[in-house]
């Protein structure tokens, strides 16, 4: 089965060239050169991942960004020209996963977007336990006593990560290599944004975290289990 | 305890009276109002003192003239009293009638005179037997001087007088006038008559307006001296503050401005000064303006050229990936292609980040971190590299572990910069990277011993688009814009990075972080003058390499003995 992406672009250059790195690649890429009719897009296609510009005319990515997360916790990468701090932290509060600075190599997009759709593993299928919650390996699934916790595939990989090694401290490197399958120094504020939209889902109160546990210094440990 | 300490300090201001001098000389420098003070008060001073002295003179003259003129008329009368009687009696020879004459006179002269210090003489000796003698009255004859008795004998038709001190009951003296004229008593001849008076009334009534005159003083430079504070009070409270306010504006506060009153100079001053204020602050309103203009301009530029250039870039990367497919020289095209397109991406990634800086639109993203191990990532990212040089990269970290506040994106950047450079040229010979800190900062030193360069050049690296040889040609591909960027980045830190090379020695590059920003004080931990510092260093951590190191750079030397001694 290919995975149908979604690429919204206002350059149709861009977009086309984008396509054909895709299609060289097996992916089935659609297209939306419009901000103010991409949701609309996105709601008709059910595409499996989203490429998205930050500055769009009608609408902007991060609007774009917002509301579909709000359906949806779909693969979202965003495409900026700017690495400003500012664009992207923004981008990434909103809920996207990962983002790529232009221009990036076609190599560099496809190994992106590969780690963006592979599916969730963990290291053993079992129903594993992390603070006062149970995650589901198999079943995709978060609940705290018999309440599902809904998380994006993202937060729930970069959750799953921590409660399959409970002893062990990851560093943000570590994250960064398991769960966005970055094998160099990439930018940590990936990793300090996504716990805190984590623990803003799962946690009881986001201030005293109790499931995902900083360890100063070093990066994040999994909370024991109560 | 505070009134204690308090009445302690003026004490000790009062008793350190040798610091007097330097006070008032720097109160008479940096205070307007008490130089004007203090010259007013003196002007004032003087001239209140001259003219009191003056009134006070004038007066005293005028209470004495007119005093002895009353003085004298009052004699006058008195002894022409006196004369008229003996005039008027009809003289015998009969002595008991002259004796009886002389004794009414000696009575009529003080009722007629406002003194009863009186005293007579005869100037010839009288007749013996008339019983007509000389007297005195409450006045004595050493009172008298010669000189006036004298004028009293030879002037008969006239009246002498002279000051005396009289000598009072209780012992003191009193200011006083003797007069003196003669009085003729027929039958017996010329009598000297001396009236003296006392003149202790004026003296009062003169001290009296004296003392008014001194009080009257000393009140009008008070006056004058309240007055002048006030005014000056007036004049420099507004100058004082223009001053702080022009302090304010020049301290960065753009918006304070004078209050105006009125329409006289102060208000003038004031308003020029608001123009002034008025003009700075537009004027830097539209530089900030410019500056926001520029930084849009720098990022619609990145979003305009970056994305056509992504385009470009996946197209030349698709067609060099299949580039095996076509013929030799399309082959060539699409290599070239993909290499340039890589070449110009970093060049503009370099463009914009110096055009970021001229913005001044950077800003530091501070976390904690080793620079020790940050170097060690370094070495290990660019090992492939410098074994494709046949370089060997070689760390010696004798301090640098705990982590310092930096921006780890920035200091990467300029340690790759400076590692690819050594790489680029160090002529295959081992590269060394030094890391040190000390109390205030921490450095790394990048060493290569390749092939150097004059101070001159060395002086000029840091410039955009330089190059010590422009013959020689790029490999590694840097943009020109490298050591900008690291220079820039080093200095957003509040460091340095300083250059030492020398011609078929070497080069040394050193960068410096404070710990603490702005706190960049004393020497770099990592010395800019390399072999010392090498050798000492190496030999605590690294002797093996150390000697390697030295047998290296010696042999190297010595094959270049000829033109270079070390």
């Amino acid at each position: 089965m290919t995975s149908r992406i979604l690429v919204v672009d206002d350059d149709t250059a861009l977009a086309e060239m984008i396509g054909i790195v895709l299609r060289t690649e097996g992916f089935e890429p659609v297209f939306c050169a419009d901000g103010a009719k991409a949701v609309e897009e996105w709601r008709t296609q059910r595409p499996d991942l989203v490429l998205l510009d930050l500055m769009l005319p009608g609408m902007d990515g991060i609007e774009i960004c917002t509301q579909i997360r709000a359906e949806s916790g779909i693969p979202i990468i965003m495409l900026t020209a700017r690495s400003d701090t500012a664009d992207v932290v923004r981008g990434l509060e909103v809920g996207a996963d990962d983002y790529m600075v232009k221009p990036f190599n076609p190599k560099e997009l496809v190994a992106r977007i590969r780690t963006r759709l592979r599916p969730v593993t963990a290291a053993t299928s079992e129903v594993l336990r992390i603070g006062d919650l149970v995650v589901d390996v198999d079943a995709h699934e978060v609940r705290r006593g018999t309440m599902p916790i809904p998380l994006t595939p993202l937060e729930f990989q970069l959750l799953v990560a921590l409660a399959s090694k409970p002893q062990q401290v990851f560093s943000r490197e570590m994250l960064l290599e398991q769960v966005w399958g970055y094998h160099y120094k990439a930018d940590t504020r990936l990793v300090n944004v996504h716990v805190q939209r984590l623990r803003a889902k799962v946690e009881l109160d986001p201030d005293l975290p109790k499931i995902v546990m900083t360890v100063r210094g070093v990066g994040y440990r999994a909370g024991s289990v109560s | 305890m505070t009134a204690t300490s308090a009445t302690g300090t003026t004490v000790a201001l009062w008793r350190d009276w040798r610091g007097w001098p330097e006070t008032i000389a720097t109160a008479w420098r940096r205070s307007l109002r008490f130089r004007i003070i203090s010259i007013t008060l003196l002007l004032t001073s003087f001239a209140i003192f001259v003219t009191s002295l003056t009134m006070a003179l004038v007066i005293q003259n005028n209470l004495f003239e007119s005093r002895r003129d009353e003085v004298l008329s009052d004699a006058l009368s008195a002894v022409g009293s006196g004369q008229k009687t003996l005039d008027s009696a009809e003289v015998t020879d009969d002595a008991s009638a002259l004796r009886a004459l002389w004794g009414d006179v000696r009575d009529e002269i003080p009722r007629a005179s406002s003194s009863s210090l009186i005293a007579a003489f005869a100037i010839d000796e009288p007749p013996v037997g008339t019983g007509v003698r000389g007297f005195t009255t409450g006045l004595s004859a050493d009172l008298l001087s010669p000189g006036l008795r004298e004028r009293v004998v030879s002037f008969p038709d006239r009246q002498a007088w002279q000051s005396v001190s009289l000598p009072m009951e209780d012992g003191s003296t009193a200011p006083g006038i003797v007069v003196g004229q003669q009085l003729i008593v027929p039958e017996v001849g010329a009598f000297e008559v001396y009236i003296a008076y006392d003149l202790a009334d004026s003296q009062q009534t003169l001290r009296f307006v004296q003392s008014t005159l001194w009080v009257a003083g000393l009140i009008l430079i008070a006056i004058i001296i309240a007055i002048s504070w006030a005014v000056l009070r007036t004049v420099s409270k507004p100058i004082v503050e223009a001053a702080e306010t022009s302090a304010r504006l020049a301290s960065g506060d753009l918006e304070v401005r004078l209050p105006v009153h009125g329409e006289d100079e102060l208000a003038t001053l004031a308003r020029s000064f608001n123009a002034m204020a008025d003009s700075i602050e537009a004027q830097i309103k539209e530089l900030g303006e410019l500056s926001l203009v520029q930084q849009r301009f720098v990022s619609d530029v990145s979003h305009e050229l970056r994305t056509p250039l992504t385009t470009i870039r996946l197209a030349a990367d698709m067609l060099n990936d299949q580039r095996d497919q076509f013929d030799p020289t399309t082959n060539r095209t699409a290599e070239l292609l993909h290499t340039q397109v890589q070449r110009f991406e970093t060049l503009l990634a370099d463009l914009l980040e110096i055009s970021r800086y001229d913005a001044g639109s950077v800003q530091l993203e501070l976390e904690a971190t080793s620079l020790t191990s940050l170097a060690e990532d370094i070495i290990e990212q660019m090992l492939p590299l410098a074994q494709g040089r046949g370089s060997e990269l070689r760390l010696v970290a004798p301090g640098g572990y705990t982590p310092v506040d930096m921006d780890p994106r920035r200091v990467r950047r300029v340690l790759r910069n400076l590692v690819g450079n050594a790489i680029e040229h160090g002529e295959g010979r081992p590269i060394v990277v030094t890391v040190d800190s000390n109390q205030h900062a921490v450095a790394v030193g990048v060493r290569d011993f390749g092939l150097g360069m004059d101070p001159e050049d060395a002086q000029r690296v840091f410039d955009r688009f330089w190059r010590a040889d422009p013959s020689r040609q790029r490999t590694i591909g840097g943009t020109g814009l490298g050591l900008s960027i690291a220079l820039g980045d080093a200095k957003l830190h509040g460091g340095t990075l300083a250059v030492w090379s020398e011609l078929a020695v070497g080069t040394n590059f050193v960068l410096t972080l404070p710990r603490q920003p702005g706190d960049l004080t004393g020497a770099s931990p990592v010395s800019l003058e390399p072999e010392e510092v090498l050798s000492e260093v190496s030999h605590a951590t690294q002797p093996m390499q150390l000697t390697e190191l030295r047998e290296l750079y010696f042999t190297d030397s010595m094959s270049n003995a000829e033109e270079d001694t070390p």
